[in-house]
Order: structure tokens, then C-alpha cells, then sequence
């Protein structure tokens, strides 16, 4: 459903500090995927997730999904089909907006907006049944000021506004990393389940090779711009964390530890 | 103060609290800092008077002033977004053409509409004074824009509006063309400046191009001190508290200039306006402070 095609990006192109983000990224992701993408600092990872939501345009290759070729549509055109939840909690939310005009915001995203009143009896409804699944009580403050909820909360909420609406992806780039242990296992239940339920192709960007391997069905991983290897499903199973750098080694002809990954 | 200089005052609040509600619009809602509505009321004026001069009738000649503020706000927003070019830059280049075009719509610096026919004419024919029935007519005018800005706020357009000032990203993510937003917004601004300068030269009798200097600061005067007495958790209290903020500001500034034992003069005005927007912007920082103070001491 999502098909990249020979992908290149370059940062600050033409001075000192040009960076190549990617440098030829194919891939396909089928319907249902739920693709971990990990890799080490400046691998490419959040291009290739930027990409995908139009915050980056490439400027070689293409970007279809679902047979459209979507490469030149701005991320706002994107919205009506990928979601997105941000690492930085604030990021994903209107802090000064509240809690029921954020879900509000993200019922709007696939159809054209109107001059009638952005909330109404139907509206609230839904987002209190919504909200009442994460057992954090904000079913009840639905008119306080986004601001006022801690990172996880706002983390959860913005999961549950990526799905208001029938969507087909939904991009997550390190969306439990700015976030303590026991909140990030949180998130990262509730990713598992909601994607589940609404049978989202996901794309999820990560620092652990240990959530990489738990979650979903394939693992991807980029070094320098390129994909060094994509395991999935049964060729996925029982594979350890050594045998991920295992096959980085391989792959790419360079030792790398674990912790290489993660302290960045 | 006396009763002519009170309801005066109220009267030139209430229509700067359009002024204050359109750069609440720019500066606090979409987070654009807009120096066009310098040039954007005496637009309105000046379109306003040159058409009722021309006999137009004074209702088509507001909904013109109207349109032209528009367009000027949407030249602001168009050169910002479009070339990307500072905000603050843009605005200030369309000002300052604005000063030009003012004179070439005017054909002159100044045009008197005494005994010309205004949207305030029947109410000289009521058997009530004008003292009192121009300020409630304002009343009236602020009322209808609060409520209409309000419901539009609230709306699902209103709402893209407030997120793309608020977080663009996050609003781009949703689904939001946060240009579009922009434009419109900045336009829908100047349009509510235009209509206080359209109303203020039929009020007023006349329209110079000299008009809008300081609406700026009058309109950041407006949001300002009624943030400091409103501390607005909710737009609806905003909308209301700029309203508010902008009599409270003109009242203050009557009672200043009027005070006999301060020595000041009607030249003092951009000293007094300075000295209060600076205290309504200072009071927040220092009721904060003194609550830290407490708080530390509780503790200690």
C-alpha cells in the first residue's frame, strides 16, 4: 500500500553542512504492516518518516500510497490518510486549546471544514467513550486546557486523535522517548492495541532494538541514508538484539554495539 | 472628567475595542505581529469619506471601507507566506505604501463629512442626544462583531485558525493548509481595523491621513490591559476583556490628561498610552513574582 521508490534527500545541499539524509530508499509496505524502523543517529530514520508525511519533499524518487503517487502533496494533503504522533509530547497538541478542541481539530482532518460550531453534543460523546479506555480519568476534564495534562497524557490523547477518523497509516517517530519507563510501556500498549483494533499499516520509528523486535511484524533498519536490512514476520521470529547487530555486521561490513544505538 | 468627556470616552473605547479585536486576531490568535492596521484604519477611513463625498450610500461606503482593509491585510499575509518574508517586515511594508495610497484615494490629507449623510445620521432625528445615543449605537456595532468573531472562533474553521497560531505543525499534521489560514486571518483583521476607521470618520466627521498612527499601540493597549484585569482562560473572555480593556484604556487616559495636578497635556497622549501599556504588561511578570515569594516562604 505505501510504495517508496528509490527515495534521495539532501539536506542544505550545495554548502558545508550538506548532509545526504537518504540516499536511495526502496521499500514497499503491505496493508496491515506494522513496520519498527531503527538505525543510528543520522541513519535517516525520521527523513524517511518526514517523507512519508510530506514534511520533506525528496528530490529524486517517488512516494505512492495506495496506487496514488502522493510525492508532491504537502503534509496537510496528506492528513486525510497518514497520522501522525510526534516524539516530543508537545509537539502533537495545542497547548492552549482544550482537550475536546484538540479532538475537534483532529475530527476536521478529512473533510472540509465549516463554519458550524466545532463541537457539538455527538462530538463529545464520542470523545469521552474514547478517552474513557485509557482509564486516566480525562473523560471528565474534556474542557481543560491540553496544557494542563503531563507528557504521557497528552502522548495517549494524541493516539487517540490520530485514530478518530478512518485512517490508513499512522507514522509514529519515537513517540515513548521523551517519556519514563513505565509511562513509554503505557504508549507503547496502547499503540499495539489500536493499531490492532483499526487495522492501521504502521510506521514506527525507534532507539530500542529490543522494541523493535517486540513489536509488530517487520524490522527495518537504515544506516547512512540506505536500508541495511528488513526482516519480517517468520524470518523475524526468535531473533535477540546480538543477532540484529549480527546482521548489521553482515550487512554493512561495520561493527556496531548496541549501545551506539541508544545513547543518542 | 465630565459627562461629555466620560461618554466620549466610552464611545472611542468601544470602537477601538474593534481595533483591539482585530489584533487579537493577528498578534494572540495567529501569533503574526501586524503593524498594517497603521495604514488599515485610515484606509477605511479615507475610503469611507471619499464615497459618501461622492453621495455613495454610507452602508455601501462601510462595506467598501471593509473590503479595502481586507485587501491590505491580505497583502501583508500574501508577501509573509507567499515570499516568506519576516511577518513583522511585511506588515511594515504595506503601511508604509498605505501612507501613499491613503492621499491618492483622498486626493487630499483630509475630508470633512459635516452635514454629509452617515450611517449615524437618523440618530440625530431621535429625540434622544447623541451623547447618549452614539455610544450605545457603538455598543451595539462591538456587540454584533464580538458575538459574530466569537461564533466564528468556535467554528471548525475558527479553530484550524487558532491551532495554526498555535502550534503550526501540529495543525499542518491535522490536516490544516496553515497558509490559507494565515491569509485569511490577517485579512479578516484589517477588515475589522478598516470598519473602526470607517466608523470613526462618520463619528468623528471627518478623515485624515494622519489617523492611524499609534492604532497599533492603542489596539495592543486594548489586548493588553484587558489581559491584565481578565487574566482569559477562554476566547469568548478575551474577546470581551479587549472590548473592556479598550474603554478602561481611554478612560484612564481621560482621567490622566484631564488631571489637573499631574500638569499633563493633551500632547502627553503617546506618553500616558506608553506608560499604561508598559504597567499592564509589567503587572502579570510581577503578580507571578510575588506569588513565587509567597509560595517560597510558605515552604521555607
Amino acid at each position: 500500500m505505501i510504495r517508496m521508490t528509490d527515495l534521495h534527500v539532501t539536506f542544505n545541499r550545495g554548502t558545508a553542512m550538506e548532509t545526504k539524509a537518504l540516499r536511495g530508499v526502496t521499500l514497499d509496505i503491505k496493508k496491515g504492516d506494522f513496520v519498527c524502523v531503527i538505525g543510528g543517529n543520522g541513519a535517516g530514520k525520521s527523513t524517511l518518516l518526514n517523507a512519508l508525511c510530506g514534511d520533506v519533499i525528496p528530490e529524486r524518487g517517488t512516494i505512492s500510497i495506495d496506487d496514488r503517487d502522493v510525492t508532491a502533496l504537502t503534509s496537510w494533503q496528506r492528513a486525510p490518510f497518514v497520522a501522525r504522533v510526534f516524539q516530543d509530547p508537545m509537539a502533537g497538541t495545542c497547548a492552549n486549546l482544550t482537550i475536546e478542541e484538540n479532538m475537534a481539530l483532529a475530527m476536521g482532518r478529512d473533510e472540509k471544514r465549516t463554519l458550524k460550531s466545532a463541537l457539538n453534543k455527538e462530538h463529545r460523546e464520542k470523545f469521552r467513550s474514547q478517552l474513557s479506555r485509557l482509564k486516566l480519568g480525562l473523560e471528565n476534564r474534556l474542557q481543560d486546557p491540553i496544557g494542563m495534562l503531563s507528557g504521557g497524557q497528552r502522548q495517549a490523547v494524541s493516539l487517540i486523535m490520530a485514530v478518530l477518523k478512518p485512517m490508513k497509516i499512522i507514522a509514529l517517530d519515537e513517540h515513548t522517548a521523551a517519556l519514563d519507563p513505565k509511562t513509554a510501556a503505557f504508549i507503547l500498549e496502547l499503540t499495539r492495541e489500536i493499531v490492532e483494533e483499526t487495522h492501521l499499516t504502521a510506521l514506527m520509528v525507534t532507539h530500542s532494538m529490543q522494541q523493535a523486535l517486540e513489536l509488530g511484524n517487520r524490522t527495518l533498519m537504515l544506516h547512512e541514508g540506505r536500508v541495511v536490512f528488513d526482516v519480517r514476520d517468520e524470518a523475524r521470529k526468535g531473533l535477540t538484539v546480538a543477532d540484529l547487530l549480527n546482521l548489521f555486521h553482515k550487512a554493512s561490513g561495520l561493527e556496531l554495539d548496541d549501545d551506539s544505538m541508544l545513547l543518542s | 472628567m465630565n459627562l461629555i468627556q466620560f461618554m466620549g470616552a466610552l464611545e472611542i473605547g468601544l470602537l477601538y475595542g474593534l481595533v483591539g479585536i482585530g489584533v487579537l486576531l493577528s498578534f494572540r490568535i495567529l501569533d503574526f505581529p501586524d503593524l498594517t492596521v497603521d495604514g488599515s484604519f485610515p484606509l477605511g477611513a479615507a475610503v469611507c469619506a471619499i464615497l459618501i463625498v461622492e453621495d455613495v450610500n454610507p452602508w455601501i461606503a462601510t462595506f467598501c471601507a471593509i473590503l479595502a482593509g481586507m485587501a491590505a491585510g491580505l497583502t501583508t499575509a500574501w508577501i509573509s507566506v507567499r515570499w516568506n518574508i519576516l511577518n513583522l517586515l511585511a506588515s511594515i511594508l504595506t503601511m508604509t505604501a498605505l501612507y501613499s495610497i491613503n492621499l491618492r484615494i483622498m486626493g487630499r490629507s483630509n475630508i470633512a463629512l459635516l452635514g454629509e449623510e452617515t450611517i449615524f445620521r437618523p440618530l440625530e432625528s431621535s429625540s434622544y442626544s447623541l451623547l447618549y445615543t452614539k455610544p450605545i449605537a457603538m455598543f451595539v456595532v462591538a456587540g454584533v462583531v464580538l458575538v459574530l468573531i466569537y461564533r466564528f472562533l468556535s467554528s471548525e474553521k475558527g479553530l484550524a485558525m487558532r491551532a495554526t497560531g498555535a502550534n503550526p505543525r501540529m495543525a499542518k499534521a491535522q490536516g490544516i493548509a496553515i497558509n490559507r489560514q494565515i491569509l485569511f486571518g490577517i485579512s479578516l483583521s484589517n477588515g475589522l481595523v478598516a470598519l473602526a476607521g470607517a466608523l470613526f470618520a462618520q463619528g468623528e466627521g471627518f478623515a485624515d491621513v494622519t489617523l492611524g498612527s499609534g492604532t497599533i499601540i492603542v489596539g495592543l493597549a486594548a489586548v493588553i490591559v484587558g489581559e491584565a484585569f481578565f487574566n482569559p482562560k477562554v476566547i469568548f473572555t478575551a474577546l470581551i476583556a479587549c472590548v473592556v480593556g479598550s474603554i478602561f484604556y481611554r478612560l484612564t487616559v481621560a482621567m490622566a490628561l484631564n488631571a489637573g495636578f499631574l500638569g499633563t497635556q493633551s500632547s502627553d497622549l503617546n506618553l500616558v498610552t506608553a506608560i499604561l501599556v508598559g504597567i499592564a504588561m509589567i503587572t502579570p511578570k510581577l503578580r507571578a513574582k510575588i506569588l513565587d515569594f509567597k509560595a517560597a516562604r510558605n515552604s521555607a
